[in-house]
């Protein structure tokens, strides 16, 4: 358990998350970041060591991040600069509705996460789509909360490149799931539907 | 009909290796059954009153013989030597084992089905006319959209989990035979005036507990751009719709909420960003998924008369022929050829839909000797051979006898649409099936239901409506008090170009009453009848009252309970 209070609970005991670049092989590898809740406002997040990494609560970063980015001596600008600082999605923000907000903090943000509150809420899905095609965000995002081994295939197509797994998820199974499928029927944020020209030209019909 | 390429089959072939493993996971417990629930939903795997049950899709409704007869080598090996054929173009098995699913499902793989979507809060089995290709008012064959939009939709991985189940249906005939308005999205195919494939899109119709008829939300989508309209449609949904409350978590309260204008514009916002992107259909593939569902080879025949083909029966036979041309046999765009209806409603038979494994082999032989080798299914849970010669009518009618599917009921009183009921649905609040089976009882005169003419009686055991019973002509729905099963009774529905939603005539009755409830309604509507008019037609002329009457008058308040409305 973290001595900070504030760091959100399921995902601090993430030791090892699961990343998985497009184009790229999954791989697991080390848990740089902590989940912050953002629940004591601005003062707490002086409270979290500079150099670890944070990612924030968007609605946290509405209320003190951006202005906090204005100012070359607040600690906001200082995790920039030093990139340990980024955001994360609750499944019911609605992130249309903060375009700029969005567009002026990319550069800001060295990742960006969605949160899974319950496995069965689909709804970060959505937000990971539209943060590739709405926002064109390149960076990686990584799939926070409630994240169980038989989701990571929608989320590695909806547009997540990581995964921080619910701590009781067995790694090496999640590892061999992006195997489970070599063929898909919809285009996504990492395939188009599958082969689709040699479909049609035939080469591949049985 | 649609043939796997190597894409699909690989796909339905690792979706059975995806789901063996997370069987494998939840027999040795490393996978909590919280958890695989919804994964097993997903592929159409329910736990039941008694057992497992397992949904199988049957694509917008259309079945090979060698389909057909692998569905009987499942009810056989895997269950008790029956299947149950839904409303929703799905075949229902009740007595599956869990350890035994992954090898149905390989079974299914093998003759190009799978069990994918067909339940779970995701993409459901996309529905269609059960007369797709043949039926004689038809703008435009469904059929290949319905492929197409079957792939999109297969594993969409943005849309596994949203807030509730979704379901098409795809219409492309002048008389709707798909209940569009009652679906969360209907999709109406049509040819504009420059002959092009378009669509219009109705959104938010559903029955449950708020039955709610779909609203118009776009007209004249052109048909290759439906993946993204859809996409940003269901998008919209996801993150929008309702998730705090089951009851309210269907797209059709959020249309509702929002008003479909709002709606709609929602959806057109989203859209605007993706229309323009790689999801849509190329004409290529159309071309590729089209090929499939071209006429099969017709011969070149003389349409006969009705009358030609009931003198062509033996005299002792002519009046049940006659009865079955008239009520079982269909209009068909080509000269000479017919599409039959097999009647999966026997009067007093147990399940409406129910088809046992020999029946199934049966009519799968059927199907070969007379209609190319396919079958339909349609959603009032009967079977179809589309392409019949005319002049094979008597001989299959002769043949389709021994099988106990040729009751002359189709679109009468006892062609009963009802779901499975108490007696295995862990949802329903009453029995369905032994309320159907007592109706059919009743009404057993076949001169008499003939007369009677068009009438649609639906029986749900909850208010889920898996029974449809809102569009019923006459509705009965099981309903639940004091732990005493009671069944209430609505009036005025109807599916179709007109679809209407019933209305609830008064207090619940007792099971024991329900065929006397039905008789008093029936004679009501003979007594007030104008010379062939449908019941439907003097319901909208006379009103609820004298129906209501009918109903209540002797019956004590004891009997019906006014607490349910």
């Amino acid at each position: 358990m973290s001595e900070n209070p504030s760091i959100k609970e399921s995902s601090i005991q993430v030791n090892s998350v699961l990343l998985y670049p497009k184009g790229g092989k999954p791989s697991i590898i080390a848990n740089e970041w902590q989940v912050w809740n953002g629940i004591e406002a601005e003062a707490s997040l002086a409270q979290i060591n500079q150099d670890q990494k944070v990612l924030a609560p968007f609605q946290w970063w509405l209320s003190h991040g951006q202005a906090q980015a204005q100012d070359p001596d607040s600690e906001v600008t200082k995790r920039i600069q030093k990139k340990t600082i980024g955001v994360w999605f609750a499944a019911d923000e609605d992130i249309l509705k903060h375009h700029e907000v969005i567009e002026a903090g990319k550069p800001a943000w060295a990742l960006v996460a969605a949160d899974f509150p319950i496995f069965r809420d689909g709804r970060s899905f959505s937000t990971a789509a539209l943060l590739r095609e709405r926002f064109n965000w390149s960076g990686e995002i990584r799939a926070i909360g409630d994240v169980l081994i038989d989701q990571l295939v929608l989320g590695a197509r909806s547009g997540f490149d990581s995964f921080a797994l619910r701590a009781d998820q067995n790694l090496d199974m999640a590892l061999k799931q992006f195997d489970l499928f070599t063929v898909t029927s919809q285009n996504s944020w990492r395939d188009r539907r599958s082969q689709l020209n040699e479909r049609l030209n035939g080469h591949l019909s049985s | 009909m649609y043939k796997y390429d190597y894409i699909d089959q690989t796909l339905v072939n690792e979706r059975v290796i995806q789901f063996k493993d997370q069987v494998d996971r939840r027999i040795n417990g490393t996978l909590p059954e919280e958890e695989f629930r919804p994964l097993r939903l997903q592929n159409g795997l329910y736990h039941q009153r008694h057992a497992y049950m397992l949904r199988v899709a049957i694509p917008y409704g259309l079945l090979s013989s060698d389909q057909l007869r692998t569905l009987a080598h499942i009810a056989d090996k895997y269950d008790r030597g029956y299947g149950h054929f839904t409303t929703r173009q799905n075949i229902q098995f009740n007595w599956i084992k869990l350890e035994e699913s992954p090898a149905i499902l390989a079974d299914l793989a093998k003759v190009q089905m799978h069990a994918i979507q067909t339940s779970g809060n995701c993409i459901r089995n996309i529905t269609s006319d059960a007369f797709a290709g043949v039926a004689a008012d038809e703008y435009v064959d469904p059929r290949p959209v319905c492929e197409l939009l079957r792939q999109w939709s297969t594993l969409h991985p943005e849309f596994a989990f949203l807030p509730r189940k979704f379901k098409f249906a795809v219409c492309g005939a002048k008389e709707d035979r798909t209940i569009l308005l009652c679906h969360d999205v209907g999709i109406s195919l049509k040819k504009n005036e420059n002959g092009e494939l378009v669509a219009d899109i109705y959104a938010g119709g559903g029955m449950g507990r708020t039955p709610i008829l779909g609203s118009l939300i776009k007209e004249n989508l052109p048909w290759n751009v439906l993946p993204s309209y859809l996409t940003a449609l269901l998008r919209v949904y996801n993150r929008f719709g309702r998730r705090d409350n089951i009851y309210k978590a269907r797209i059709k309260i959020l249309v509702k909420a929002l008003g479909p204008e709002e709606f709609a514009r929602q959806v057109e916002g989203e859209w605007a960003s993706i229309k323009d992107g790689d999801d849509n259909f190329q004409q290529s593939e159309w071309d590729r998924v089209a090929k499939h569902f071209t006429k099969p080879t017709y011969k070149t025949a003389e349409q006969i008369s009705t009358e030609d083909l009931i003198q062509s029966a033996l005299e002792n036979e002519r009046t049940a022929f006659a009865r079955w041309l008239e009520r079982n046999v269909k209009a068909h765009q080509v000269p000479g050829y017919a599409s039959v209806i097999f009647s999966l409603k026997p009067h007093g038979s147990v399940a409406p839909g129910d088809a046992t494994t020999e029946q199934m082999l049966a009519i799968a032989d059927l199907a070969d000797q007379y209609s190319f080798g396919e079958l339909r299914v349609t959603h009032e849970q009967n079977l179809v051979l589309a392409d019949v010669e005319q002049a094979k009518l008597l001989e299959l009618w002769h043949k389709a006898k021994a099988q106990n599917v040729v009751l002359p009921n189709i679109g009468l009183l006892t062609d009963i649409i009802a779901c499975p009921g108490g007696d295995f649905c862990s949802l329903a609040n009453a029995k369905s099936l032994p309320i159907a089976k007592a109706i059919q009882e009743r009404f057993d005169d076949l001169d008499y239901l003939h007369d009677l003419g068009e009438i649609s009686l639906n029986i749900s055991g909850c208010i889920n409506s898996c029974g449809h019973h809102h569009v019923g002509n006459i509705g009965v729905l099981g309903v639940d008090k004091d732990g005493k099963e009671w069944y209430q009774i609505t009036l005025g529905g109807e599916q179709g170009n007109h679809a209407s939603i019933g209305k609830v005539i008064g207090p619940s009755f007792g099971a024991e009453q329900i065929p006397d409830v039905m008789a008093d309604i029936i004679d009501t509507f003979v007594k007030h009848r104008t010379a062939d008019e449908p019941f439907i037609e003097t319901y909208r002329r006379l009103g609820v009252m004298p129906f209501k009457e009918a109903a209540y008058l002797n019956r004590s308040k004891e009997s019906t309970t006014g607490a349910v409305v």
